[in-house]
Parts: C-alpha cells; structure tokens; sequence
C-alpha cells in the first residue's frame, strides 16, 4: 500500500544508488511531492496511527524536505534529509511506547549522521557534541523506562494512565532525556556548538526539521500523561522555558557569528514551545504547539539554509561580513529579513501567530506572570534580528561583492517564504486541525 | 470598495513596487495616486460614519476555535484619522520628491496598508497585528534615510515600541479571556474581572506611542534622525496612532477606570507639556527643539483625554489635527535647513527671511500656530484644552497656559535666532530653492493652519459625533 513513509522510505534507500547518475534530485523531489500528496496515510504496522493535526505536518515536512532538496548539492545529504523525512513520519504517527522510543532513537541515530560529513575539526567538535549528546538522552531514557517496566506498565500502548509514585518518576525522567533533544536548559550547550559549527544546511535539518518534528511528537505522546499533573510540576517546566528562553535570548544578543545567534535564537524557541507542556491543560496548548512548530520548521529551515548559502556563495559569516548585503543580493535579503523577523513574532508572519495562541493559552491556564516574561523574551529577541537587518540594509558592503542566486535556490528559498506568509494569514487551517493532536 | 484591498492592496502594492520598479519618477507617481485615492475613499466614508457608532464594513477570516475574524468597522473617529492619514501621506510624498529612491516611495505605500487596518479593525487580534507591522516600514525609513545617528535611533525605535507592544498584546489576552469577545465594539467593561490591570497595561503600551513622560525616550531620537518628511509621519500619524488607541481602548472602551484614574492622566500629560517644554527651551539643536515641542504638544492632548467628557475629547482630536498641521512644517523646515546649510545648530542660521522669505514665512506661521496665535489653528486647539479641562477639574488648570508662555519663549527665540536677526555665513552661502512639489506642500499646510484656524467649526462638525456618546453637557467651543 502506498504511503508517505514508504514512499520516502523507498527513495532515502534507492537514492544512494543514483549517486552521480544526475537524476538523484529529480527523483528525491518526485518522491517527496508524491509524499506530499500521500500525508493522510498511516504507516501499515501496528503502534502506528494518524490524525489531521499529524497529517498537516507531515504535509507541512514534505514541503520543507522538498525545499532542502531543491537546496541542496551534496546528494548524501539528500539521502539523509530523505530518511529524516522517514524516521519523522514514523516518530509523528507513533502511538506506542516502544514504537516512540524506537523512532525516536531512529532520529537521534539519522541526526549524528547527518553531522558527520565534516571537513575540518569545528564541524567535527559539533558533531562528537551531538552524539555525546544522544548518548546521554537515550541512557536516562531507558532508566525512565525500566521504571516504567517496574510500574508494570505495557510498552505496547501509549503512555500508562496510573498516577503511582514510579510511573510519575519514569515518565518524569523520559521526558527531562527528551529535554536534550529540545535542547531545554540545562541541557541546551550541545546544540549550540552543534548547530553553530556544523554546516549550515546540515544545522538546517537538525534544528529546522529535526526539532520541531521532535517537540510536536513529544506533545502528542506527553500532553495526555501531563494534563492532570501537580501545578508545581508545570509550573516547574514553565520556569526551565523561562530560563531556556531568557539564555537563549540574552546569548544569541553577544555573539557576532550568525551561526550562533541562530543557534541561542533555535535555544530560545525551545524555550517558548516547551511552555506548551506547562499550558497543557488549556485547550489552546496544543494548537499552539502545533503552530509554533509549523512556524518554527519554515522560519528555522530557511534561516540555516540561507546561511548555507551565505557561506558557500559569499563567504559570509559573521555580522561584520553580511553587511551591505542588500546592496548586491536584494531577494536574498528580501528572503532572510522576512524569516528573522517571523521568528521575531512580527505579524502577519507565521511566527507572530504562533507564539500568539501559545501565550495565550498561559493566559487561559492563568499563568500571567510566565506569559509577561515570554512576552518581554520575545521583544527582547527582536534586539538581535533588527541587529542582523541593520547590518543587512543600513550598513555599507566591502568592495568586491557580487550578487548570487540560482533558480533553485530562489524557488527552495520561495517555498519556505510562502510557508511563512501563509500560516501566519491562514490560522484557521492549524487551529481546525489542532484540537486533534491530543486524540 | 472592498476595504480589505485598502489595507492589504498597498502591501502588495509596495512589494510589486519594490521589485520591478526601479526608476524613482513612477513609483512618486504611483504613490501620490494612491494616497489621493485613499484619502478621496476615506472622506467617502465619512457619510458611513455619520451616526454614533461603528458602520460594518466587511467581516472576513473565520475560526471556529478563536474569534479572529477580520472585523473591520468604522466611525467618525477612525474616519477622521483615516483623513487625516492620507492627507499627511500626500503631503509627505510630495515633501520627499527630491529623494531618488524607488525603495523608499514603496515603504510609504507599505505604511499605508497595515495604518487602515489600525483604524478600522475592531477585532483586537487584527488591531495589534496592523499596530505592529506599521513599525516594518518606518524601521527601514529611518534606519536607512535617516542622519547620522540613524542606526541607534531605528533601533531604538522598534524596541522600545515593541516592547510596549508586548504590555498591550497581555491585556488583549485578559480582555478576551475574561470577556470571550475580541470585537472591540462588543466588550464592555462590565465584562472585564480585573480592569484596572488591563486598563495599566493598554495605558502604558499607548502612552509610550503618544509619548507621555516617562515614556517619551524613544521619540527625540527617532525625530532627530529621521529624514524629515519621515518626522512629519512620526509627529502626525505614528503618535497619533497611540493617541487614537488611548481613546479608542482606554477612554471609550474603559470610561469608569479611566474616570477612576483620570488624575494620572492629568498629572502625566502636565508633566509631559512641561518637561517637554523645557526642554524645547533649552535645546540648540534646530529638529529637537521641534521634536520637544511636538511632545509638549502631545502632553496637552493627554490632558484633554484625561477630562475623559465630550468637551475634552473633542478637544483632543482637534488638537491631534491641529498639531499634525503645525508641527509638519516645522520639521520640514528643519529639515531643509539642515540638507542646505549642513548644520543641525541654531547658532549657524539667522537671517533666512532676507535668502528665503517663502520658507520662512511658512516657519513664522507655523510657529506663531505652534504657540497659540489666535486666527490659527492652534489657537483653537489649545483654547478648547484648556476649557475643557477647566470644566473638568477646576480653574488650576489654567497652568496650562504657562505651557503655551513656555511655548511662546522657545519659538519666539527659534524666529528670532533662524529667520530673524544677521545673516549667517552659512545661510548666506547656502542655496534654499525647492522644488514645485515640496513648495506646494507648504503651501497646503499654511493655508490648513489658517482655514481651520478661522473657521474652526469646519473640524468641529466633523469631529464631534464622534464622541456624541459622551455628550452630557455640550461641546467646549
């Protein structure tokens, strides 16, 4: 039967064999769109299951995966992007225990791969910081699950709805392992190495792709277990979003690589997400969830990706060296300063609306002050994209520079664009679809 | 006409602009159509907004899980704001016609998109998104047209100002959740389970866009180092905007706390056309001085808010128009001076009524509206203000007056200094011819500050019904 996951599962395994034949992408991108049209399946295996809000962002990771494709050179990478595609679907649409444990190593695994085409020992220092990383995650993750077992709980359904003292403490623990692969305080430094030294369209995928699949899977599986929980147990998350999001932001405001702002500003979005998990018992989390991934997986992918291209085409990467880059690179400005300032929040851009119903589900839940300090994070981030724009269109450029932009780009660069035009207008698609997240 | 092409038309407009269109004479062009269109549109809808209450325009956007739909409604008071708007959009286009910059003409359609939708969405989502992204192009206006110190001044701009947006976009959030409506012309404050703190939060976000003190920082900056015509947009609709919204959200949506802390209000808006002043009377710096007294200005129109009757409401809004009008040409003049004689300091001018006497007389008169001369429309606005709030409060606030003799001392010391006195070497030196477009500009504003000021009652009957709700005892004038 024909479904997405098979679909990109069949082109991540045949692509390697079209390596240097000079149709690798044609058939990535015919698989993807084919994907694309096939998102309302559901893998074929028990301990997998779908619902809208799962189907629209598999549609939504298609078209993200189709635009690092049309993005990208280097055919391993379009393998690995082809098989992230498939451990997220199955991620997405796991329903079990051990299916999301398993998917969800599955992704730690294609993520460490993903890092390893390094050239030089920066990009090797992010990419032994990652797996270190994942190593950590996976081993607090299966002392969570041994208290699981011990609880007797069933690994073969979702999670255990009991309240006893070991299953709270195991699924406790899963989740504080999977605050490292949301890169939540205190366990965030890796990603910033990771996503600032590795190449930026390998950090694209990570931080794009990989983590906004990962935080609204961890919402599907999590929500339900933590919707009855102690308010001190949420307004404990709430205070660890606080600091993510504050270190994030303050950090992301000293640094003079665009790596690394990137980097602290991907930290502080964990940040505002992982307060989706302390508004959880209001109605709006999970469209807000849902919402900020959307945005984030546009936003994000296409900021890296620009950077990529930054990098690779002028040389670009810091914020002495982008400046004057309106002057002989307009559209790419034009595509880079829409991003930065959707992932400020401005409106009419996807960003806004996100954060937007996420903050206001605080406000649902009456955790005013929280929703206050997010609010102010949020401003204060604007600081170091208006930053990053002044030295885009107010400085002058070196002498020498020369404009750069392929098709291919323009159109990957477009379909990201759009994304994040259209999902900050179109709400209502998200929010109709949302509710469904939590069934 | 659909209003949704009014508001999201010059969007796209002014991207389509921005990317195909490279000569600078067409795209002037192509503004100035647009805004007299516009304003032609808005004074339509005036006959719309007749009675004492929103007319709906459209309903668009629809969710079943939030109210968000696009509401957009008009009454007198946004109709009037929309005028006004278009107006000083024109006026700026045709004040900007020596800057060769397609870009530049692109970002004023831009503006005018997101500032109709300010005016005429009710639907306080939609509201706060048109109140943000108004700051998009005047971020780039200023950052790139600006002075010298046009990097520290935008950037100073867009977050103090977003970070007052922040404390608004919290009460929108209380107001629903306590309320479950976002249609602005539904809630009533009856609805609301902690209005004070609601009521703080809107006044803080609005009193940092008008400016009051000790929310003003942001603003000297800003008009200092924006290009002129860009100050003019600052002083006439950017801070008009933040008066709009203080009426619109916390005097009219909110009338019994706004009653309750009225005396806050008051006790700002002195300090702000005292401090302002002042400082006016001390600065050297030609635009600042202007930029102080557009504050100081701003001051007496929180003080005519704070009344929170007819009287002073309207007040406000014909001083809102009144100073839109007077300071205008001051900082276009400001400006001027600065372009030809490549000093910002008062100490290089004098003499310009002897090198340009067209220029000049336009400052005396703006001046001379500035600090209240009767037969101006400054007079009328500050007259009403002051028996206004006399009606209200009592007759100590003919301290307000001494705003207007603080007023008098800086401005007839600036003509003194600028326009009158010995010539200057580099006045002497300089050339002040200017275009047809920039010089009919001037012009429009010098005969608006007459007209209005001599037949006030023209701006008085289209601005009163739109505080008819508030009409207990009669107008002030």
């Amino acid at each position: 039967m024909t479904n997405a996951f098979i679909l990109f599962l069949v082109s991540a395994i045949v692509s390697p064999l079209l390596y240097r034949q000079g149709v690798l992408k044609l058939l990535a991108l015919g698989m993807t769109l084919l994907a694309f049209g096939f998102s309302n399946t559901v893998i074929g295996l028990s301990g997998f299951e779908n619902n809208p809000a799962v189907t629209l962002f598999i549609q939504i990771l298609s078209a993200v995966i189709f635009a690092f494709i049309l993005h990208e050179r280097d055919e391993h990478l379009i393998t690995q992007s082809l098989f992230l595609a498939v451990v997220s679907i199955a991620l997405l649409q796991s329903s079990t225990l051990v299916t999301f444990i398993i998917s969800f190593e599955a992704l730690s695994l294609i993520s460490v791969i993903i890092t390893l085409g390094f050239n030089n020992s920066t990009q090797a220092q992010g990419a032994i910081r990652i797996f270190i990383a994942g190593a950590i995650a996976t081993a607090i993750m299966m002392i969570g699950v041994s208290f699981l077992l011990l609880s007797g709980a069933n690994l073969n359904s979702a999670l255990p709805k009991n309240r006893d003292i070991l299953t709270i403490t195991g699924v406790l623990i899963i989740f504080t392992a999977l605050f490292y692969k949301m890169t939540i305080f205190p366990m965030h430094n890796w990603a910033v190495s990771t996503y600032a030294n590795i190449s930026s369209d390998r950090a694209a995928l990570l931080s794009g792709v990989a983590k906004s699949v990962s935080v609204v899977a961890i919402f599907k599986f999590f929500a339900p277990y933590l919707t009855n929980m102690s308010n001190e147990i949420l307004l404990s998350i709430a205070i660890l979003a606080i600091i993510t999001m504050t270190i994030g932001n303050f950090m992301a405001l000293f640094r003079e690589k665009l790596s690394s702002i990137l980097a602290y500003s991907s930290i502080a979005h964990s940040g505002y997400m992982l307060l989706a998990f302390a508004f959880v018992n209001s109605k709006y989390a999970s469209s807000g969830i849902l919402y900020m991934a959307i945005a984030y997986i546009f936003m994000q992918t296409a900021s890296f990706l620009i950077l990529d291209i930054l990098k690779n085409r002028h040389n670009i990467e810091t914020l002495t060296d982008i400046k004057g880059l309106s002057s002989y690179s307009p559209i790419l400005s034009m595509f880079f300063t829409i991003q930065l300032l959707s992932l400020a929040g401005i409106p009419l851009l996807a960003g806004f609306m996100g954060k937007a119903i996420l903050f206001y589900a605080g406000i649902d839940v009456g955790m005013l002050t929280v929703v206050l300090i997010a609010l102010l994070n949020s401003a204060l981030s604007v600081a170091y994209y208006a930053w990053i724009i002044k030295h885009i269109y107010f400085d002058k450029a070196q002498e020498g520079r020369k404009k750069y932009i392929d098709k291919s780009i323009f159109l990957s660069q477009m379909i990201l664009l759009i994304g994040t035009i259209l999902y900050g207008i179109y709400v209502y698609k998200i929010l109709n679809v949302s509710i469904f997240l939590l069934h | 006409m659909n209003p949704l092409y009014m508001i999201f038309g010059p969007v796209v407009l002014a991207a389509l602009v921005g990317i195909f269109f490279k000569e600078d004479f067409l795209v002037k062009i192509i503004s100035l159509v647009l805004f007299v269109s516009m304003l032609i549109w808005s004074v339509s809808m005036l006959d719309t907004a007749s009675i004492n209450s929103f007319s709906l325009l459209g309903t668009y956007i629809h969710c079943n899980l939030i109210p968000i739909d696009l509401t957009l409604q008009v009454d007198r008071l946004s109709a009037v704001m929309l005028i006004l708007t278009f107006l000083l959009l024109i006026l700026v286009t045709l004040s900007s016609w020596n800057i060769k910059s397609s870009a530049y003409f692109a970002l004023l359609i831009m503006f005018a998109g997101p500032i109709t939708g300010v005016f005429l969405s009710t639907n306080l989502i939609w509201f706060f998104i048109f109140w943000e992204l108004t700051l998009i192009p005047m971020f780039f206006l200023i950052g790139i047209w600006g002075a010298e110190g046009r990097i520290y001044a935008s950037i100073k701009f867009f977050l103090y100002t977003h970070f007052a947006s922040m404390l608004i976009l919290l009460a929108f959030f209380l107001i629903y959740k306590q309320s479950g409506i976002m249609d602005i012309s539904m809630i009533k404050e009856s609805m609301l389970a902690t209005p004070a703190l609601i009521w703080w939060l809107m006044f803080i976000g609005f009193a940092v866009k008008m400016p009051i003190f000790p929310f003003h920082t942001w603003l000297p900056d800003a008009h200092v180092q924006a290009p002129a015509p860009i100050s003019v947009l600052l002083a006439g609709v950017l801070l008009k905007m933040g008066a709009y919204a203080m009426i619109r959200f916390a005097i009219i949506m909110m009338p019994q706390t706004a009653e309750k802390y009225s005396y806050i209000i008051l006790i700002l808006g002195l300090i702000t056309l005292f401090y302002a002043g002042f400082n006016a009377l001390y600065e050297r710096h030609i635009k600042k001085m202007v930029a102080y007294s557009s504050i100081s200005h701003m001051g007496l129109v929180a003080v005519a808010i704070s009344t929170v009757t007819y009287a002073g409401l309207s007040a406000s809004l014909f001083e809102m128009i009144a100073h839109a009008l007077v300071i205008s040409p001051l900082f276009l003049i400001a400006g001027l001076l600065h372009e030809r004689t490549g000093s910002w300091y008062m100490k290089d001018m004098g003499g310009l009524m002897q090198k340009a006497p067209f220029i000049s007389t336009v400052f005396v008169l703006a001046s001379l509206a500035a600090l209240g001369l009767p037969g101006t429309v400054g007079f009328i606005g500050e007259l009403s203000i002051l028996i206004a709030s006399i009606q209200k409060y009592g007759l100590w606030l003919a301290v307000i007056a001494i705003g207007s003799i603080i007023g008098a001392g800086y401005l007839i010391w600036t003509l003194r200094r600028v326009i009158y006195g010995e010539i200057s070497d580099s006045v002497k030196t300089s050339n002040f011819r200017i275009c047809k477009t920039r010089v009919f500009a001037l012009l429009i504003f010098a005969l608006l500050i007459i007209i209005f000021g001599l037949f006030p009652s023209i701006l008085f009957d289209i601005i009163d019904p739109a505080f008819q709700a508030f009409n207990h005892t009669g107008g002030a004038l």
